[in-house]
């Protein structure tokens, strides 16, 4: 028998499981581990290392240890600049890639070094090799991203069978012994890079997801990133002079190393030792580190998830109280300021049954076995998390199948020759929710051949399919002659290199050229808004706040207004956000009156 | 022309009780084989299945199948009103909040956080009327229907209408309920 597996290719870890006498079952690799570290060291000789032992190099070898490699896949160049990774993201002919000493890797290289890794500990293990695959991916992905997971497993030798949005999977793990249950459920799964939040609708067996939204660029990553910000700031403000050393690449990937233990450590601890020894020639640093402290820079980032949840209520038509239950999913979840937050926005204790790393695998593993026919009276209707559209004329964005449209769906469109003799068109190819095209991701473009007729009788119907992976196709049919033909998007990453070369060149030589006018320019429009801002503040409820305070605030002012005559962009910039900063608690006190005031104005 | 009424089996009528329509649907789709999952059928299903669960498509795919066409209508003066006031409340709330995101200080958030009180507020008495009119425009498909198997043509016209009314008014709402979120988002 031809196995199939189930594989939940995640950010931070990913774990391979296989159907075994009807039940789902999560597979150990030789050192007995079910989760495998998504982290790739590459070293200078020899072959790639994978899992835990990489994970291990990330501090010793930080250029060469590739990890949350899922942040980039898939993604076009320009759009993966902000994250700040050890190891260099380069960008060639558009596409995506890492540096690694002499080579050139795309990000779906290194992920399949993850699955390959994956696919031997399973087939060491079940004693038979194994080729057929169903893939996770975050229920946001789009079309781009899911194809470049696709190869990932494709590169890794699999057939990928099915590509399974990861919190219908976790749904299918919550409710594979439910069967009979009718109910509503969220499942709200916040991981190392990604964030989903799937709601549906169980019914005697029937999967049903009415909604999906999320952020393929929120996760435990950003925590990990604004700790490792707090943490230098502490060491700073007691070492000073190692302001520089922080920055050294060895350092950083240490620091990042000790935060995210420390993390972990204080989703079930009230304070852990951060301890940093050797910092610096026999110095070292020990602070003790409490969970409010980590709570405040993980707030604002678990905050941003909750767009996401109302949008996904609304697209459901549903409030939270309409809901069965709220389930768990993804390693951040167990940060109790998480739950709390989930809490809140869904109004009633989120349910954490579910071992939150590793539903989705287990839910992986049972789409296996509906496809192999081990799982049975199981059915799944999954959606596409963004609408497909085409650019129109004046540039906007007409829909032809809508976000949450049950998936595999199909939509077609007409077009005709608008002057005679027309012998082409082109047609571009967008997903996303905003009106102007331009705001949309662009999967692509291709151009319709017409016959040489008269204005308005070419009719050359094309059909948009998205099939049950989430992935489209696109099929053009002439009318008038009948002849099909199966339209091969040229992708915004297909351009040829030297036009992107040239187009990066130019941007570069303009950036170096007024970077430094464009710090300033932005920092000035900044202290234009906050200065008359801290003014009407300090009218309002300044005499609320100590007279202490008052003249902190007044310093910070001064500096502001100093900086701004020396036109030093760097000064300029610290000093709007020390200003920023140090006024947190006035836009409290302010929110405290416009809310009583409401009050009042209510009775 | 596809009947999606006959692909699903289930009765053409202008209001389709959502359980049963659900169990028809459920009851094709279960049946399909695992390697039809993928394929037209399933697609075809998919669309049925939408086009019939929401009324404004329900009843224009019904007309057309009927009579040849969906109709016309017209949206009616108090709806026109309505309109008017919707797109104003839209645009207050992208004029005066368009320039502040989630990433100015809090400062700024916090003084406009009156302002920003006072046009959630707005959106949301326009969030009332505007289920309130789905609400009726959906009772009146109801009393449509009891009239509609003895005689369809007289529904006619007050159908497409009926259709008309709630594509605007669905569009709406989703354009308030998003501004909604985005207010909330920076208060």
């Amino acid at each position: 028998m031809n196995d199939i597996v189930g594989i939940d290719l995640g950010t931070t870890n990913s774990l391979i499981g296989v159907m075994d006498s009807g039940f789902p079952i999560l597979i150990a690799d030789r050192d007995g581990s079910r989760l495998t570290p998504s982290v790739v060291y590459l070293p200078e000789t020899g072959d790639p290392v994978v899992g835990a032992p990489a994970d291990r190099m990330r501090a010793l070898f930080p250029e060469r240890t590739i990890y949350s490699v899922k942040r980039l896949i898939g993604r076009r160049a320009g759009e993966s600049d902000k994250e700040d990774f050890p190891f260099t993201v380069k960008s060639q002919g558009g596409r995506t890639l890492l540096e690694i000493g002499e080579q050139l890797l795309k990000p779906e290289e290194i992920s399949s070094l993850v699955v390959k890794k994956l696919k031997a500990d399973a087939e060491l293990s079940l004693g038979n090799p194994v080729d057929r695959a169903v893939i996770t991916v975050p229920a946001y992905f789009n079309d781009l991203q899911r194809q470049a997971t696709k190869r990932a497993g494709e590169l890794a030798g699999f057939a990928v069978e099915r590509m399974i949005n990861e919190p219908t999977a976790a749904a299918l793990a919550y409710g594979l012994d439910r069967l009979d249950d009718r109910s509503r459920i969220a499942v709200y799964d916040l991981g190392g890079g990604t964030f989903d939040i799937s709601i549906l609708e169980l019914n005697e067996g029937v999967f049903r997801v009415l909604s999906t939204n999320g952020n393929t660029r929120l996760g435990g990553d950003d925590i990990d990133r604004e700790l490792v910000r707090l943490l230098k700031e502490r060491i700073t403000a007691r070492h000073p002079d190692l302001r520089q050393e922080l920055d050294n690449k060895l350092f950083l990937a240490r620091i990042r190393e000790i935060a995210h233990a420390a993390k972990l450590r204080l989703s079930t601890e009230e304070m852990v030792q951060v301890e940093i020894p050797f910092l610096s020639g026999n110095r070292s640093f020990s602070y003790n580190l409490t969970r409010q402290e980590l709570e405040a820079v993980a707030r604002p980032i678990v905050r941003r998830t909750r767009s996401h949840c109302l949008r996904s209520l609304d697209d459901a038509k549903l409030n939270p109280v309409k809901l069965d239950e709220v389930i768990l999913v993804g390693g951040v979840t167990r940060m109790p300021i998480v739950r709390q937050f989930v809490a809140e926005v869904f109004q009633r204790l989120p349910n954490n049954t579910q071992n939150p790393d590793e539903a989705v695998a287990i839910g992986a593993t049972i789409q296996a076995g509906i496809l192999s026919g081990q799982v049975q009276n199981v059915v799944l209707l999954d959606v596409t998390p963004l609408s497909l559209g085409i650019e129109t004329f004046g540039g906007l964005m007409n829909v032809l199948i809508p976000r949450n449209s049950t998936i595999p769906c199909k939509a077609g469109e007409m077009f005709t020759n608008a002057v005679t003799n027309q012998t082409a068109m082109q047609i571009v190819v967008l997903q996303g929710e905003r009106e102007l095209a331009k705001d949309n991701w662009e999967l692509g473009r291709f151009d319709l051949q017409f016959e040489r007729v008269s204005k308005g009788l070419a009719r050359i119907g094309v059909q948009f399919e998205i099939d049950a992976d989430g992935i489209l196709h696109v099929l053009a049919r002439d009318t008038r002659t009948g002849r099909e033909r199966v339209i091969e998007l040229s992708s915004a990453v297909d351009v040829s290199d030297e036009a992107v070369e040239k187009m990066i060149a130019e941007s570069l030589d303009n950036a170096f050229d007024d970077m430094a006018e464009r710090l300033l320019t932005e920092a000035v429009l900044k202290s234009n808004e906050l200065l008359p801002a801290v003014r009407s503040a300090l009218t309002l409820v300044g005499d609320q706040i100590e007279p202490d305070d008052q003249r902190k605030i007044h310093a910070l002012v001064h500096e502001v207004e100093a900086a701004l005559k020396t036109r030093d962009p760097h000064r300029l910039k610290k000093a709007n956000a020390e200003l920023d900063e140090g006024t947190q608690h006035l836009a409290t006190l302010l929110i405290d009156r416009a809310m009583e005031e409401a009050a009042k104005r209510k009775k | 022309m596809i009947d999606y009424f006959a692909l699903l089996d289930i009765e053409r009528r202008p209001a389709i009780d959502e359980e049963s329509l659900k169990h028809a649907y459920f009851g094709k789709t279960g049946s399909l084989r695992v390697d039809q999952a993928e394929g037209d059928a399933f697609s075809s299903l998919n669309m049925a299945f939408r086009i019939i669960a929401n009324p404004a498509t329900r009843i224009q795919h019904l007309l057309k199948l009927e009579f040849g066409d969906a109709g016309g209508g017209e949206i009616g003066a108090d709806l026109g009103e309505l309109f008017g006031s919707v797109v104003e409340a839209l645009q207050k709330a992208d004029h005066e909040f368009g320039s502040l995101s989630t990433e100015s200080s809090a400062l700024l958030r916090a003084l406009a956080f009156q302002k920003i009180d006072g046009a959630r507020e707005r959106l949301n008495q326009i969030e009332n009327e505007l289920s309130q009119r789905e609400c009726s425009l959906l009772s009146q498909l109801v009393r449509l229907d009891t009239l509609w198997p003895e005689k369809p043509a007289q529904c006619r016209d007050l159908l497409a209408q009926i259709a008309l009314r709630l594509t605007f008014v669905q569009k709406w709402l989703s354009e308030v309920r998003e501004r909604k979120i985005r207010l909330e988002e920076l208060a």
